[in-house]
């Protein structure tokens, strides 16, 4: 397993959170360096999108603790996490739909990144040319194409001045020219110093961007390492060769079971 | 679409080559925006010169337009901005009306009286948002119209306010000329103040917030917002402004009762007026208003068949125009007459692109 590039900056520790049977994450533990690029994959209903809701604060987990530079983060919600430093995308983009693209990313600037005036016109301007949308600056986010809908998801949270970015399946749905795009603004980012954690089907987007992946299958890491390393493991194969219905019953049985009799007790 | 000319090879890439960030800058108002303050301040100026031109029957009509314009204002600032739908505003009205009622009964000139129980009601709304701020959509709007219900029954219990039967309102200058254009002039006024307040409270960074949350809650949270903070001002703001049209109402009628102060039309005129003018924007409520009363002024005579047209129009506006009338107008001419916006330039088109519909 690489080192981390940095400090630890984010720290999951035993994070639990289910909904009724469906368990998206089980004793999940997780560190991310400042500074390190991360990718996440997995089947679908495997947990990634939950364990975003956790990181950001959306969802409340209901064992565990999560540390964000150093303080204790759990209980907080999603908007004070925001102004801590996490920002994050959503898989379905939520644009503002009736505010232009530049008042988009103007709120994130003056609520996540705390400008105001001026500064924040300059830091929303500066935000839209990183990300290519100086030209549809002036256009209602909801009339925006898929792959501009997706950039602005990047633009807002980059906007809120995050040292944590989480992407949530940001190239999917693209093709392969928009999807090298993306990774040209996922780097750039990236280089500046600013932690990713990228959730991607898209899977050589992902393998030739991102320094260390993890394989997330049924709420718990099933891989943990350099991209091609996870992706032979054998748990990792399985899932990706279209077993992993089967895979993930045999898997979740005995852990279900498990569950309620704690429950029980 | 319209072709751009033979150089269409070029469709994958963006269309032109945008400036680097440094070479834009981000400005507010827009053409549209200025003439329509031009056309602001001579209408409240012709406005205010009305008294002295047209009879009594017009002033006092235009009292009760303006007082429903504020009211459907503070409705549309809750609802359409802060998503909080509330049936129980009338609570805040009443609140206002029997403030000038206590104030003047000790002694205060009612004018005077109306600025003092708008303030009071901006704090009658601390102790109440902090009993509705847990509740969200159905649970909030009927929670707020069960307090409006306490309030009404809490007044009509107390003597010196006339009890259930209501009573006048003492204090105000026995001259009727000079009463009807004083009242007019107070209504204007406020109704000036209160669009004025709406108007920079969304230009403001609060407006942005505002409109984010109006757009997309949880986006609003993901970037920052601190969204029942945001609610919360909203909400006093709303209180005022409903205590405000209240005081206005019991100048205005000279009298006040119990069930008519808080009664829930108030709250149904407010919804009527938001949504057939077009919720979620400044001009909506006051377009709304305009045709309110248009349909009041011809239908009236109708008696029940103008509740019934009423009725029909709004579910007609809900069903083919869901942002309203000014939506319509709004997306048909792509003007927006209250510049709350912002606009980078020279980067952007000129103006909105109205070809692409």
């Amino acid at each position: 397993m690489p080192e981390p590039a940095g400090p630890d900056l984010l720290r999951l520790d035993g994070v639990c959170k289910s909904f009724g049977k469906v368990v998206v994450a089980d004793r999940l533990s997780l560190t991310v360096g400042a500074g390190d690029l991360v990718g996440i994959v997995g089947p679908n209903g495997a947990g990634k999108s939950s364990l975003f809701g956790l990181i950001a604060g959306d969802l409340r987990p209901s064992a565990g603790q999560i540390v964000f530079a150093g303080r204790p983060v759990t209980r907080l919600d999603a908007t004070a996490r925001c102004r801590m430093g996490i920002g994050r995308t959503f898989q379905v983009p939520r644009p503002f739909g009736g505010m232009t693209v530049l008042e988009n990313v103007l709120v994130a600037v003056q609520q996540g990144a705390g400008l105001r005036r001026r500064p924040s016109y300059a830091a929303a301007a500066a935000v839209l040319d990183r990300t290519g949308l100086l030209g549809d600056a002036n256009i209602p986010a909801e009339r925006l194409g898929l792959l501009s809908r997706k950039r602005l998801e990047v633009a807002r949270a980059l906007a809120t001045g995050p040292d944590l970015l989480l992407l949530d399946e940001v190239a999917g749905g693209l093709t392969d020219p928009e999807v090298a795009e993306l990774v040209t603004i996922v780097r750039g980012i990236s280089a500046q110093g600013v932690a990713v954690v990228w959730i991607e089907h898209v899977l050589h987007a992902l393998t030739a961007t991102v320094h260390r992946l993890l394989c997330l299958a049924g709420g718990t890491f099933i891989g943990d390492g350099a991209p091609a390393e996870v992706l032979a493991l054998p748990e990792v194969r399985e899932v990706f060769l279209g077993t992993e219905v089967t895979a993930s019953l045999h898997q979740a049985g005995p852990r279900l079971a498990d569950g309620q009799d704690r429950e029980d007790r | 679409m319209s072709s751009l000319g033979p150089d269409t090879t070029a469709a994958a890439g963006p269309p032109s080559v945008p400036p680097a960030a440094a070479q834009v800058r981000v400005t507010r108002a827009r053409r549209s925006t200025l003439a329509a303050a031009a056309a602001v301040v001579l209408i409240v100026a012709v406005l205010a010169y009305l008294p002295y031109l047209v009879y009594s029957g017009t002033t006092n009509l235009l009292v009760n337009f303006f007082t429903l314009l504020i009211m459907a204002s503070m409705w549309n600032l809750l609802a359409g901005y802060a998503g909080l739908v509330s049936v129980g505003q009338q609570a805040f009205v009443g609140l206002g009306a029997y403030g000038v009622l206590l104030l003047a009964s000790h002694g205060t000139s009612p004018f005077l009286a109306i600025p003092v129980a708008t303030a009071a009601c901006a704090v009658l709304g601390l102790p109440v948002w902090w009993l509705v701020s847990r509740l969200r959509s159905g649970y909030f709007a009927i929670t707020m119209w069960v307090i409006a219900s306490v309030c009404e029954l809490i007044i009509s219990q107390i003597p010196s306010f006339g009890g259930g039967t209501g009573t006048g309102l003492p204090g105000l200058p026995g001259n009727p000329t000079l009463l009807t254009a004083d009242t007019y002039w107070a209504t204007l006024a406020c109704a000036v103040l209160a669009l004025g307040v709406v108007y920079l409270l969304l230009r403001s960074r609060i407006g942005l917030v505002l409109t984010a949350v109006r757009d997309d809650e949880t986006g609003a949270r993901s970037v920052g917002v601190r969204v029942a903070s945001t609610q919360r001002l909203v909400f006093l703001v709303a209180a005022a402004g409903c205590g405000v049209a209240g005081a206005l109402y019991i100048v205005s009628q000279q009298f006040v009762e119990p069930t008519a102060a808080f009664s829930v039309l108030w709250s149904a005129k407010m919804i009527f007026i938001t949504v057939i003018g077009g919720i979620g924007t400044i001009e909506g409520p006051i377009i709304g208003t305009i045709i309110y009363f248009v349909l009041q002024q011809t239908l009236a005579q109708y008696g029940t068949w103008y509740f019934i047209a009423l009725g029909l129009v709004a579910m007609a506006i809900a069903i083919w125009a869901r942002r309203g009338i000014w939506g319509l107008i709004a997306d048909r001419f792509g003007i927006r007459l209250f510049g709350v916006g912002y606009w980078l330039s020279p980067a952007g088109p000129p103006d909105r692109d109205r070809g692409s519909r």
